[in-house]
């Protein structure tokens, strides 16, 4: 099959001049952590270059690359992995894993990592069960071996959900003659469905990879000393060195991004794209297996969390319930956090899959030069800590009088700020979705003289919305469980369920911790189903 | 089918605005939460018409309820920004004299004296400062503590016998002690304690330490509470930690919780008190208010409330800590001078990564 193909129509049309205005714009906006971290860098005196090749640079480097590529590729082949299964195969009880699916991406991974350890760990939860049957082998999650486990299982809806989407409207043709000429499933998978996802599944795994470079509550939990780990020890005893250490993380990232920039322009576009009902491959005497391995990973990534989280909550409303210490909460410390974590998410969601609109089309059908660096700042932000993307917003909202009195501490500057830090999750799939758009399909509509806006609305959006989805559900996830940010850019007494959920575990307050990190799975779940799953599900 | 979640969603987005408009601060009695109500003696003051902004590096669980019983009883509003205090502090450095921060309230003095090195910080008046001891708040007046926790050593009850305890943490390094105790090294707190540590017996033997510690298997752990989690479930022995986690724990998990604390002799190093501070910004706009609720978090009422609520150590003149607790010796809070903690903390930080604990 043929990787490589020029489309010579698509070169010699030019970008309409009001998306490239519109993502200069957006490319501006989301450059000003970048610059207020460069800025910093020249104001503190510090030395990224002499730092970056010095021992106590290298060591955290070399293993935040070996966690990354790690995680990159068991996420990369989980979340393909699980997306054929559910979507193209007759995979039983797929519906009920559609939904669940996605959800591990919710966790906070300081609650994630504590949870694991909680259930896993020596005289954990799972270890006393095994313990009763007469097995005494304890397992210790900890180091590299924890920080991947945890973000593998955390991180796989990153590909899964972008995938997951490009499935479904995926043509089906070429994928029955494989399978008539006597292909197996396996060889049709592979000379059919890979070249036709590889963007999607490139898109998501630049997630994972950018994810996993940023993290920092897995590997703290874990004990894993990366990169991100420095950036925090150092960032009140020694600034300069903090803000050189986050200079070297985003050049890294910004390096993955162009990379795969380039990668993706080496895929062929699709033919043609169909809405006609999804053929299902028969799993026939792989379905139990199948079925056992999709039901692990739910239980593990999802379970075995939960279990924990259920645990802490139950020992605390039994002992209210028995006369021993009350809970630290009452009933409208739950509700004013979920109502905020709801709406907020949602705002941030909608907006983020309305603003990566026009860079993706600039990137994946104009190949425009302005849409490849709009691209690459919005992109590359995402692996930017949040500690230095809330001050930055401080930085500049403090520049002018009215910026400070009039933006500072506002919901808008905290949706900004979200947007600044999750949009990439939003831009991925929906570039991915855009050059999907099959060129057969939109030459014939301009042949047959349909105008610009109405080719838009009948022949893209359709092929588009399905990773647009995606990608909202994505970073309305991601929202839902953001702490740095929400700590110091949120205006005072907006409690987000994070927030509570954080100050819950820093003062081992556990059965509250416990409690509303339960409410924020399932808030989660009813938000993705509504918004992402369902959506997506009427328009296959 | 297709219009129901669009309902769901739009009353969803009502209810927020409804809850955005309602008002959260009141000033009435029966409107405060059970656990400010239990702190308020008498009723409600009118509003007073003033208003002071706290960055709080302690926990909403722990400090709320006494600034909610602040507000009932003087009428002023308070508006809180809650996070970790080493990030507050840095957030505050950023916005420089444009910070809305009017108190700071920082979990250790760590984050105190990296403002009070940035000349941010006012001071305290000297009416409220006479309310601690003279070693409990800065000579300068910058800073004053208002509650305080002990370093201890916390053990799984199981696989420590109690004859195992050492007198000192400098026995840890004992080969008694291979692979059986953990470090929270990147910890606000353990950085404090560390830095304590180097003033009082010098960079050569606190180094030293650390180092002969990592060589008999000392385990890092992120921070106090995993360490006494992991205590509790017998995945460490023992670990070296703030004080109160385990009450908590304790609380929480009931007799599943197999950890307890134990406190080195009054004289070791091990048991260091660590004071919680209150500081009043410079560019703080209402100086009076601020010096108000400062001395408000020193009332009996507050103190009592540390002590019998957060197991914390009251540090007013004349309270008495639970009986729970560890004795606490006069001669163990007064030894130490907090004011050298500010500078040192790079040199903890540098000390702490080249031992090879955190690998």
């Amino acid at each position: 099959m043929e990787f490589l193909t020029s489309n010579s129509l698509r070169h010699s049309q030019r970008a309409p001049l009001a998306l490239k205005v519109i993502a200069l714009i957006t490319a501006f906006l989301f450059a000003c952590p970048g610059l207020y971290l460069v800025w910093r860098n020249i104001t503190s005196d510090s030395d990224p270059l002499g730092l970056l090749f010095s021992e106590q640079t290298l060591s955290p480097l070399m293993r935040t690359v070996n966690l990354t590529v790690l995680v990159t590729l068991s996420a990369a082949i989980l979340g393909t992995g699980l997306a054929w299964l559910t979507i193209r195969t007759d995979l039983p009880s797929r519906r009920i894993l559609k939904i669940v699916l996605p959800l591990p991406l919710v966790f906070p991974t300081f609650v994630g990592a504590a949870a694991f350890i909680r259930t896993l760990n020596p005289g954990g939860l799972a270890n006393d069960l095994v313990e009763k049957i007469g097995i005494d082998k304890t397992l210790e999650l900890h180091g590299l071996f924890g920080a991947w486990l945890v973000l593998t299982l955390f991180t796989y809806p990153y590909v899964y959900l972008p995938i997951a989407a490009r499935l479904k409207n995926l043509p089906i043709s070429l994928e029955e003659s494989a399978r008539l000429l006597g292909d197996s499933s396996w060889a049709t998978f592979r000379k059919v469905i890979l070249p036709q996802i590889a963007s999607s599944l490139l898109a998501g795994s630049l997630l994972v990879f950018l994810y996993t470079i940023s993290d920092f509550g897995a590997v703290q939990l874990m004990r894993y000393d990366t990169l991100t780990r420095a950036i925090w020890t150092t960032r009140l005893s020694n600034q300069p060195v903090s803000f050189a250490l986050a200079l070297i993380l985003l050049s890294f990232a910004a390096i993955a991004v162009i990379i795969e920039t380039l990668l993706s322009r080496r895929f062929r576009k699709p033919d043609i794209t169909t809405q006609a009902e999804i053929v299902l491959t028969p799993l026939n005497k792989w379905k139990t297996p199948a079925i056992a391995a999709s039901w692990i990973i739910v239980f593990l990534a999802l379970i075995t969390p939960t279990i924990a989280l259920g645990d802490w909550a139950a020992d605390g409303l039994l002992r209210e319930f028995r006369g021993g210490r009350p809970l630290f909460i009452e009933f409208e410390d739950i509700i004013k956090p979920t109502i905020n974590t709801a709406w907020v998410s949602m705002l941030t969601a909608i907006i983020a899959a309305a603003i990566v609109l026009p860079v993706s089309y600039l990137v994946a059908k104009y190949r425009s030069s302005i849409g490849n660096t709009a691209n690459a700042v919005m992109t590359s932000t995402f692996a930017m800590p949040g500690l230095l993307i809330a001050l930055s917003m401080f930085f500049w909202t403090l520049r002018t009088s009215w910026a400070a009195e009039h933006l500072r501490g506002t919901i808008v500057i905290l949706i900004f700020a979200y947007l600044v830090r999750f949009s990439a999750q939003a831009l991925a799939p929906a570039r991915a979705a855009v050059a999907s758009i099959p060129a057969s399909l939109e030459d014939a509509s301009q042949v047959l003289g349909a105008s610009k806006v109405k080719r838009f609305f009948t022949v893209d959006l359709p092929v588009v919305t399905p990773g647009l989805l995606a990608g909202s559900g994505l970073v309305l996830m991601s929202t839902m469980k953001e702490l740095p940010i929400t700590l110091l850019v949120a205006p005072f007494e907006f409690p987000t369920l994070t927030t509570k959920i954080f100050q819950s575990f820093e003062d081992a307050f556990v059965a509250e911790g416990g409690l509303l990190a339960l409410i924020l799975v399932l808030l989660s779940a009813v938000l993705t189903w509504i918004l992402v799953i369902r959506r997506s599900d009427h328009l296959a | 089918m297709k219009t129901k979640p669009k309902i769901i969603l739009s009353s969803l987005i009502c209810l927020a605005f409804l809850c955005a408009s309602c008002s959260s601060s009141s000033n009435k009695r029966e409107e405060l939460s059970e656990r400010a109500a239990e702190i308020v003696q008498g009723d409600c003051a009118n509003d007073a018409g003033k208003e002071v902004t706290i960055y709080s590096g302690r926990s909403e669980y722990l400090i709320s309820p006494i600034l909610e019983a602040f507000a009932c009883e003087t009428g002023i509003d308070v508006r809180v920004r809650w996070g970790n205090s080493t990030d507050l502090a840095i957030l505050i450095n950023e916005e420089g004299k444009s910070t809305e921060a009017d108190v700071f309230v920082s979990r250790s003095p760590g984050p105190v004296g990296f403002l009070e090195g940035k000349n941010l910080l006012g001071s305290i008046d000297q009416s409220v400062l006479s309310l601690v001891e003279e070693q409990n708040h800065a000579a300068s007046g910058s800073w004053i503590g208002f509650s305080g926790r002990k370093r201890v050593l916390v053990y799984n009850v199981d696989e420590v016998a109690p004859d195992e305890l050492p007198n000192s943490v400098f026995e840890l390094t004992d080969p008694v002690y291979k692979n059986r105790v953990a470090i929270p090294g990147t910890n606000g707190s353990f950085e404090d304690w560390f830095t304590v540590f180097r003033d009082q017996h010098g960079n050569e033997t606190a180094t030293k330490w650390l180092n002969d510690m990592v060589n008999n298997g000392a385990k890092y752990y992120p921070n106090n509470r995993s360490i006494v989690e992991a205590a509790g479930r017998g995945e460490v022995d023992m670990g070296l930690v703030n004080h109160y986690y385990n009450y908590q724990e304790a609380v929480a998990l009931g007799s599943e919780h197999r950890a307890e604390n134990y406190d080195f002799p009054s004289d070791d190093i091990g048991s260091l008190l660590i004071i919680t501070a209150a500081t009043i910004l410079e560019t703080a706009k209402d100086k009076d208010a601020s010096n108000e609720l400062i001395s408000y978090l020193l009332t009996p009422q507050a103190q009592s409330y540390f002590s019998n609520r957060t197991f914390e150590y009251p540090l007013a003149k004349g309270s008495k800590p639970n009986p729970i607790l560890p004795v606490l010796e006069a001669l163990e809070i007064g030894s130490v001078d907090f004011d050298s903690l500010g500078g040192g903390f790079e040199e903890t930080e540098r000390i702490v990564r080249e031992s090879g604990i955190l690998n």
